[in-house]
């Protein structure tokens, strides 16, 4: 198992959010979790990558056995646990090839290997952005300096790509993406699929499942995982929306 | 009269007369007149000088140049290895010979044009109407022993580096260097100041630069303030700038326990655009003051003040800047924009922008905001795998980089960057990132 979150119950600011999720990821897996608004889906993408922010109440999360939640942010990212933001934020200054840089060398090194070469590195993130049609002009900017919002997603996705982590769970990549972007990004995640990695998708809507197929499909609302099952449950949300879920949940 | 200044005033009549003294002795006078500034002087709120007030000073020793103390490479590290001509004075006086320089550019040490040809000195020496505002200029006017004037003529771009040696012995003594430059009309000039320590004792460093930019020049200054750890340093910088001429300022505050700096920039002419950036880095205990006055005095004059302050340990950082937009200053352009960022619970920025406008028709921005570390960038950089140190640095370095980006001189910019970092939390790290 690579991914496993029992009962996990997290507040923010003395607010209940998540209440008792479970939820088992497998390599080789992809999964889409769903919900209206204010579910608690990006608080968990949060919450599993490491945000303080959020106080975890009850519950636990083993990531290849182990224990997640006991692990700080950046040595999640280091045991190959990875983050796509809902909003990349911008930080000028910070080079963008820089940041991944130092990003894959933390990682090599927490594996026991040595930095990337210089030159073999700059090939591999050339050949990367070439793949998901970035433009030259991003080596020379800060991190998500004056980008795009479908920039920013496309970004993430060349970071994933760089880091290959084992789990990779994308918060809403797809929101405010056009459709040729979002085939893009969505080429990348499938690039990403292996049997040895998972991706977990938070998504709004059933449109980015129609370029990567989920293995299995989740309802969040009201902080709980309502309902499970297979690509058809994203298409049967897509016909009735959410309530009919929420109504029998209350039932 | 404080225990300083009776110090003083007692070097000032036991020192050898020159060509100066009618000058000197005017502003000897008025400064006992005034008394040393002390933090019930608006400008002075936020530095306090009881110490210093209470300290005796003694003129600096004059030491020959086979034992002054001056590292070989104290002009080196800004001077792109030797390509830019360098000057050196130690303890206020010039240690060699001025280098030979290109056509169009001149070094004079003001000791020797004192005695043969005063009026040159003089013409800069005159008291100025705000005296209560420069006290410590006319301590410098009083007290300098010896000093450059720099002529910059002709259409070439011109270089030059002036490294001030502060070689304290142990001692409370002072040193009060003197720097005049002139550009002629339509001149261009990149000057490097650049202040260090090569003593362990306590010192007082009291410097005074005049610049005065004619129509049309261009001045490119970069000023580095980066003498020892219990060193003093009290700074004023005047500029007057005539029409259509530009300067960029770099005001790199990097060493010493307490620095104050003090800028008075006049843009007299038509058409003058000031840009003057500061990076004050506030490191262990020290002290860093950094005031500055911009007056608009003539139309179309523009101003761009950008101040990045960062703090850690239990340092200070204050930034006091003015602008006057003085009548008659129409379509006057003013921006400031002052930002600070805290590293430590224990340390203190204050950002203080003022503008004074006296006539309609201006265009004056101002910004001013201290806060910690940006807590979603720091987020964002964990996710990556990056550690807490390397990317609280990072993203220090990332503040204080837009002012970094705009220098011309690469081989200063290179310089700067390296000194910075060595002044940042997990300083080795960021090597990588240059």
């Amino acid at each position: 198992m690579l991914l496993k979150i029992s009962d996990l119950h997290v507040s923010v600011g003395g607010r209940q959010i998540l209440k008792g999720i479970n939820l088992e990821v497998r390599a080789g897996e992809v999964h889409a979790i769903m919900g209206p608004n204010g579910s608690g889906k990006s608080t968990l993408a949060q919450v599993l990558a490491g945000r303080e922010d959020y106080e975890v109440t009850g519950g636990s999360v083993s990531f290849e056995g182990r224990d997640l939640l006991a692990l700080p942010a950046e040595e999640r990212a280091r045991a190959g646990f990875f983050l796509g933001f809902q909003y990349p934020v911008e930080i000028p200054g910070v080079n963008n090839v820089y940041l991944l840089k130092a990003a894959l060398n933390a990682k090599r090194k927490a594996a026991g290997l040595a930095e990337v070469d210089a030159y073999e590195f700059l090939a591999l993130i050339r050949q990367k952005m070439k793949f998901m049609q970035m433009s030259e002009a991003f080596l020379s900017r800060g991190v998500n300096e004056g980008f795009s919002g479908g920039e920013k997603k496309r970004n993430e996705i060349l970071q994933m790509l760089v880091l290959e982590p084992k789990l990779a769970i994308l918060d809403e990549t797809d929101s405010g993406l056009d459709i040729d972007a979002l085939k893009i990004v969505s080429k990348g995640v499938n690039s990403l699929r292996d049997p040895a990695r998972a991706v977990v998708l938070v998504t709004h809507y059933q449109r980015l499942l129609d370029y990567v197929a989920p293995d299995q499909v989740h309802v969040l609302a009201g902080g709980r995982i309502l309902k499970s099952g297979d690509k058809s449950l994203a298409l049967e949300l897509e016909q009735r929306g959410y309530d009919w879920l929420l109504e029998s949940a209350v039932a | 009269m404080s225990v300083a200044l009776r110090s003083f005033e007692a070097q000032y009549r036991e020192r050898p007369a020159d060509g100066l003294d009618v000058w000197r002795d005017a502003a000897m006078q008025r400064l006992v007149e005034l008394g040393l500034p002390t933090s019930r002087d608006e400008s002075w709120r936020y530095t306090n000088l009881r110490a210093l007030q209470a300290q005796r000073y003694t003129a600096a020793q004059v030491a020959g140049p086979a034992a002054t103390g001056a590292p070989a490479d104290a002009t080196a590290w800004l001077t792109d290895g030797g390509r830019i001509p360098s000057v050196v004075l130690v303890d206020g006086r010039l240690r060699d010979a001025a280098p030979a320089l290109p056509e169009g550019i001149r070094v004079h040490s003001l000791r020797e044009l004192a005695a043969r040809e005063p009026q040159r000195v003089a013409r800069h020496l005159g008291l100025p109407r705000d005296t209560d505002l420069r006290r410590w200029e006319l301590l410098n006017t009083a007290l300098f022993s010896d000093g450059l004037l720099v002529e910059v003529g002709g259409n070439a771009d011109h270089s030059l580096c002036i490294a001030h040696v502060a070689s304290a012995n142990g001692t409370a003594s002072a040193v009060h260097p003197r720097i005049i430059v002139e550009l002629a009309p339509d001149s261009r000039a990149t000057l490097l100041e650049h202040y260090l320590d090569t003593g362990a004792g306590t010192s007082l460093c009291n410097s005074c630069t005049q610049v005065a930019l004619g129509a049309g020049a261009r001045l490119e200054h970069y000023r580095v303030f980066a003498a020892g750890a219990t060193a003093t340093q009290i700074d004023s910088l005047d500029l007057v700038q005539q029409p259509d001429s530009s300067c960029r300022l770099y005001t790199i505050a990097l060493g010493g326990e307490l620095l104050r700096t003090a800028l008075d920039a006049r843009l007299a002419g038509a058409g003058a655009l000031l840009e003057s950036h500061a990076l004050l880095v506030g490191h262990g205990s020290r002290h860093v003051d950094c005031a500055a006055v911009v007056t608009h005095a003539a139309p179309a004059t523009q101003s761009r003040q950008s101040v990045r302050a960062i703090a850690s340990g239990t340092s200070r950082v204050i930034t006091n800047n003015k602008v006057i937009v003085a009548p008659g200053a129409i379509h006057a352009d003013s921006q400031q924009s002052l930002r600070g960022m805290l590293l430590s619970p224990t340390a203190e920025i204050d950002t203080r922008p003022q503008l004074e406008i006296h006539t309609d028709e201006v265009r004056c921005a101002h910004g001013a905001t201290t806060g910690r570390l940006d807590r979603e960038m720091f987020f964002y950089l964990l996710s990556r795998g990056i550690d807490r140190d390397t990317a609280q640095s990072l993203l220090v370095f990332a503040f204080l980089g837009d002012v970094l980006a705009g220098m011309s001189q690469g081989a200063a910019r290179a310089a700067i960057e390296g000194a910075l970092i060595t002044q940042l939390p997990d300083a080795d790290r960021l090597k990588d990132f240059r």
